[in-house]
C-alpha cells in the first residue's frame, strides 16, 4: 500500500506542476491572447530561484517569491510590445521570446552554468507544497474568472470590436492577463526547480511549450477546470500503458489534431456547453409560452 | 575572407529561401502558418537519403524523390490537418493542428530511424571545388545555388500563368473565387504540393551539405524560417527569397564573429524587434492586418 | 442634456472619398434619421463617431467637448453606445452574459478588487445582474437568459444587442439598421421603444433603409448619397426633395 503511494507520488507531483503551467497558459488564451510565453516565464522563474538559492544562499521561500516576481515583471514587459500584435504574430513573437530566454540560459554560463544546468537544488517542495500552490493559484484564477475581469476576457476573446464598443480597455486587460500568466509561470518554474534537484535550459524549450498548450487545448480555454483536467490527462495517459509512453509525441500530436477538428472547445467546455444548452432547452419547454413576445 | 563568407552565406541563404518559400506560399493562400513544414523538409531529406543508401540510385534521383515525397506529404497534411478546419475563421485551430501534425511526423521518423543521425556514403556527390575571384566554391554549393535559382524561376513562370491568378483569387476570397469558376481545392492542393516539394528538395540538399540527416533536422531551420518570412512579409514570395539570402549572410557572419548560441539569441531578438516595428515585413505580402491600427 | 455634433466630417480611404463635409447633430430627446442608398457612407459615419475610424478632417464633439481624436474605448466610456449592422453578439456566451458585459462602462470596482474577490465586487455583480434581469423583462427575453446567444433567432438576437447597448446607460445611441429583416409589426414595436428611449433623455441617431419606419419615428432626417449630404430637415420636407427621390429611384424617365 505504501509502495503504491510512493509510486504514485512522483506522478502526482509532475501532474500538479503541469497543472500550474497549464493555468498560466490558460490565462492568456482565455483573454484571447495567442501567447505561448509560459515556458519562457518558467525558465526565468526556475533559474532566478535556483541561482539565488545555490549561489547566493537565499532561502528557498524567498527564491520562490523572487521567481514569481520575475515572472510578473516579464509578463508586464512582454505585454507592452505585444499590445499591437494579434493572432499568429503574437504566437511567433512569444515563441521568439521563449527561444531568447533559453538561449540566454544557455549562454550566460557564469550565472546559469550553461548547458550543464544548475544541479544540487535543495528539494524543499514536495507533494504537499505543490498541492498548496495549486489550490491557491486555482482559487485566484477562479476568483478572477467569475469577476468583471473574466467577463471582459470573454468579450475580448470572442469579439474584440464589440468589447471595445462597450468601453472595455483591451490593452489594460491584455496586460493583466500577461502579468498573471507570467507570475504563475515564474512560480511554476521555481517549484519545478525545487522539486527536481536540477534544471537545464533545454527543458524549457519546445518540449515544454507543446504539452502545456496541448493541456489547455484538450481541456478547454474557458472554464478553469479545463487546463487542470487537460494537464492531468496528458500527464497520466502515457503512464497508463508502456506503448503510450514511448509514443509520447505521437499521442500529444494526435490529441492536438483530433481535438481541434472534433472538439474545438476542449473536453470540459464542450461538456459544460452541452449541459447549458440542454438545461435551457428544458427550461424553455417547461415554461408556459406567452402569447406574443 | 569576407567575400568567402558572403558567398557561403548566400548558399546557406538559398536553403533558407527554399524552405521559407513554401511556408510563405501556404500562408499567403491558406492564411495559416504551417508549423509542420519542418517535417516536410525532414521527410524529404530522409527520402533522398534512402534512395541513395538503400536503393543505390544516383543523387539527382534522390533530389527528385525528396521533392516528390515532400509534395505528397504536403497534400496529405492538408487533408488531415487543415482541410477539416477550413470552414472556421480562427487562426488558433490550424496553427495548433499543424503543431500536432508536426509531432506525429517527427515521432514516426524518430521510431523508423531509432533517432540516429545518418550520413551519405562517400562519393555520393563529386567533391569538386572551383576557385573564382579567390572564392572557394564547391560543386555542391553551386548546385544548391543553381537549384534555388531554378526553383525560383520555375515558380515565377508558373505564377505568371493562370495558376498565379487563381492562387491570388483564392487567397483573397475562396467563396468569390469558386463563384467565378475556380476550383479552390485544386489551388489548395497545388499550393501544398509546391510548398512541400520545395521543402523536401531543400531537405535533401541540406542533408547532403552537412552530411547529417536525422529526425530533428528540420527544427532549427524552422525557427530561422520564422525570421525570414516575417522579415520578407508573410505571403510575399519575393520577400522570402531576399530575406532568406540576407539571413544566410547575416547568420554566417554572426556565427564566425560571435558564438553559435549568441547568434541564435541575436536572431530571435531581431525577430522580436521586427515584429514590433514592421510586422508585415519589408515587401508587400498578402497580409496587412498584423497590427491593431486605426485607419 | 446630451448633444452630439458632427461638423464638416470627412473621410477618405486612399483615392475614395467615403464621406465629405458632413454636418449633423442630435440632442437628448431627438431621433435623427440618417438615410441614403447602399454604399452612401452611413456605417462609415457611425464608425467615425465611435472612433473605430479616424476622421480625415472635421470635428466631432460631445456636449461641447472635442472627441474627434479619441480612441474607440474612450468614446464608448463617454457614453456613446452603438448596435452593429450585422449583429455582433458573443455567440458562445449566454444572453445574460451578453447583457452583463454591457454594464462594463458602469463598473466602479478596481482590477485589484476584482482579483481578490472583495465584497464590493460581488455587490456590484449582483446589482448588474438585477438590472440585466429587468432589461430582459422589458424586452420579454427572460426565458432565454441562459441560452447561448448564437442559437437565437434573428429577431431575438437583435433584442439582445439592443439590451446590451442600453445596459451601459448611454447618452447617445447609434443604431445601425436596427430593423433590417423585420416585418412591419416587429419594426413598429421596436419603433415605440426607440421613442420611449428618446423621451427618457437619449439622443438617438438612427441609420436605416426602411423608409416607412424612418419617416414614422424620426424628428429630423439627413440624407446621404455617395458620402455627401443632399438633404436635411423634417421627414416631409426631405421626402419631397427631388434630389432625394432621384437618389433612391433614379432620374425621371421621359417617354419617347
Amino acid at each position: 500500500m505504501i509502495s503504491l503511494l510512493h509510486a504514485f507520488l512522483p506522478l502526482a507531483e509532475l501532474a500538479m506542476i503541469q497543472c500550474l503551467l497549464a493555468l498560466s497558459q490558460y490565462t492568456v488564451l482565455r483573454a484571447g491572447v495567442f501567447s505561448v510565453a509560459t515556458a519562457g516565464y518558467a525558465c526565468l522563474g526556475a533559474y532566478s530561484a535556483a541561482v539565488l538559492v545555490t549561489q547566493y544562499g537565499v532561502s528557498p521561500y524567498m527564491g520562490i517569491a523572487a521567481a514569481a516576481l520575475v515572472g510578473l515583471i516579464a509578463g508586464i514587459v512582454l505585454s507592452i510590445p505585444l499590445a499591437l500584435l494579434r493572432g499568429t504574430f503574437q504566437a511567433i513573437a512569444t515563441t521568439a521570446f521563449g527561444e531568447v530566454v533559453c538561449a540566454m540560459a544557455l549562454y550566460a554560463e557564469p550565472i546559469t552554468q550553461g548547458a550543464m544546468g544548475i544541479n544540487g537544488i535543495p528539494k524543499v517542495v514536495g507533494p504537499l507544497g505543490l498541492l498548496v500552490a495549486l489550490v491557491l493559484v486555482t482559487i485566484l484564477i477562479v476568483t478572477i474568472s467569475r469577476s468583471g475581469i473574466g467577463r471582459a476576457f470573454d468579450a475580448i476573446r470572442q469579439d474584440e470590436t464589440v468589447a471595445v464598443s462597450l468601453g472595455v480597455n483591451v490593452r489594460k486587460y491584455h496586460a493583466f492577463a500577461f502579468a498573471i500568466s507570467g507570475t504563475i509561470g515564474g512560480l511554476a518554474g521555481a517549484l519545478l526547480a525545487f522539486n527536481t534537484y536540477s534544471i537545464v535550459p533545454e527543458q524549457f524549450g519546445y518540449i515544454m511549450v507543446v504539452p502545456v498548450l496541448a493541456a489547455v487545448v484538450l481541456g478547454g480555454r474557458v472554464s478553469v477546470a479545463g487546463p487542470i483536467i487537460g494537464a492531468t490527462i496528458l500527464t497520466i495517459l502515457p503512464e497508463l500503458a508502456r506503448p503510450l509512453a514511448a509514443q509520447r509525441f505521437f499521442l500529444q500530436g494526435g490529441i492536438l489534431i483530433f481535438v481541434m477538428v472534433y472538439l474545438p472547445d476542449g473536453i470540459v467546455d464542450t461538456v459544460l456547453n452541452r449541459i447549458k444548452v440542454s438545461r435551457s432547452a428544458r427550461h424553455l419547454v417547461l415554461q408556459p409560452q406567452p402569447r406574443s413576445s | 575572407m569576407l567575400t568567402q563568407q558572403i558567398f557561403d552565406g548566400i548558399v546557406v541563404g538559398g536553403t533558407y529561401a527554399l524552405f521559407a518559400l513554401g511556408m510563405t506560399l501556404v500562408f499567403g493562400v491558406h492564411h495559416v502558418l504551417n508549423l509542420a513544414h519542418a517535417s516536410l523538409f525532414m521527410w524529404g531529406g530522409m527520402a533522398g537519403l534512402y534512395v541513395v543508401t538503400a536503393l543505390g540510385l544516383p543523387f539527382p534521383v534522390a533530389l527528385l524523390v525528396g521533392a516528390l515525397a515532400g509534395g505528397v506529404l504536403g497534400i496529405g497534411l492538408d487533408f488531415v490537418a487543415f482541410r477539416p478546419l477550413r470552414k472556421r475563421t480562427d487562426e488558433f485551430g490550424p496553427l495548433v493542428s499543424s503543431i500536432g501534425a508536426n509531432l506525429i511526423l517527427l515521432n514516426i521518423a524518430q521510431q523508423l530511424t531509432s533517432a540516429q543521425i545518418m550520413g551519405y556514403p562517400f562519393g555520393t556527390f563529386p567533391a569538386v571545388t572551383f576557385h573564382f575571384l579567390s572564392i572557394r566554391m564547391s560543386l555542391l554549393q553551386l548546385t544548391i545555388l543553381a537549384f534555388t535559382a531554378a526553383a525560383v524561376l520555375l515558380m515565377g513562370w508558373y505564377f505568371k500563368t493562370s495558376f498565379g491568378r487563381q492562387m491570388r483569387a483564392v487567397a483573397l476570397s475562396e467563396t468569390t473565387a469558386s463563384l467565378v469558376g475556380i476550383n479552390p481545392l485544386g489551388v489548395y492542393l497545388q499550393t501544398f504540393f509546391i510548398s512541400g516539394a520545395l521543402a523536401g528538395a531543400a531537405g535533401v540538399l541540406v542533408g547532403l551539405a552537412f552530411n547529417s540527416v536525422s529526425f530533428l533536422m528540420g527544427e532549427p531551420i524552422l525557427l530561422k524560417a520564422f525570421v525570414v518570412i516575417i522579415l520578407g512579409g508573410l505571403g510575399s514570395v519575393r520577400g522570402a527569397i531576399i530575406a532568406g539570402l540576407l539571413l544566410g549572410i547575416i547568420q554566417t557572419l554572426a556565427v564566425s564573429y560571435l558564438s553559435s548560441e549568441l547568434s541564435d539569441a541575436v536572431l530571435f531578438t531581431a525577430l522580436f524587434i521586427i515584429l514590433l516595428v514592421k510586422p508585415t515585413g519589408f515587401f508587400p505580402g498578402m497580409r496587412r492586418d498584423a497590427r491593431v491600427v486605426r485607419q | 442634456m446630451t448633444h452630439l455634433s458632427l461638423d464638416k466630417i470627412a473621410k477618405r480611404f486612399g483615392g475614395l472619398q467615403a464621406v465629405s463635409e458632413l454636418s449633423v447633430d442630435v440632442s437628448s430627446g431627438e431621433i435623427v434619421g440618417l438615410i441614403g442608398p447602399n454604399g452612401a457612407g452611413k456605417t462609415t459615419v457611425v464608425n467615425l463617431i465611435t472612433g473605430m475610424l479616424k476622421a480625415s478632417s472635421g470635428e466631432i464633439s460631445l456636449d461641447g467637448k472635442d472627441i474627434t481624436q479619441e480612441t474607440a474605448v474612450n468614446v464608448a466610456r463617454l457614453g456613446i453606445a452603438r448596435t452593429f449592422q450585422n449583429i455582433r453578439l458573443l455567440k458562445h456566451s449566454t444572453v445574460l452574459e451578453n447583457v452583463l458585459i454591457g454594464f462594463h462602462r458602469q463598473g466602479r470596482t478596481s482590477m485589484l478588487a476584482n482579483m481578490f474577490g472583495l465584497p464590493s465586487v460581488w455587490r456590484e455583480q449582483a446589482e448588474f445582474e438585477e438590472k440585466a434581469h429587468s432589461l430582459l423583462k422589458r424586452f420579454h427575453m427572460q426565458r432565454f437568459a441562459q441560452q447561448p446567444a448564437g442559437s437565437l433567432s434573428y429577431g431575438h438576437q437583435r433584442r439582445v444587442e439592443m439590451m446590451r447597448a442600453l445596459a451601459s446607460s448611454p447618452g447617445v445611441l447609434l443604431l445601425d439598421e436596427p430593423v433590417a429583416g423585420m416585418n412591419d409589426t416587429e419594426a413598429h414595436d421596436l419603433g415605440i421603444l426607440f421613442r420611449e428611449l428618446a423621451n427618457d433623455g437619449l439622443a438617438v441617431l438612427l441609420i436605416e433603409h426602411n423608409m416607412r419606419f424612418v419617416n414614422a419615428i424620426s424628428d429630423r432626417l439627413c440624407v446621404l448619397n455617395a458620402g455627401k449630404m443632399i438633404a436635411k430637415g423634417s421627414p416631409n420636407e426631405v421626402m419631397s426633395n427631388p434630389q432625394v427621390i432621384e437618389a433612391y429611384l433614379g432620374p425621371e424617365k421621359y417617354d419617347a
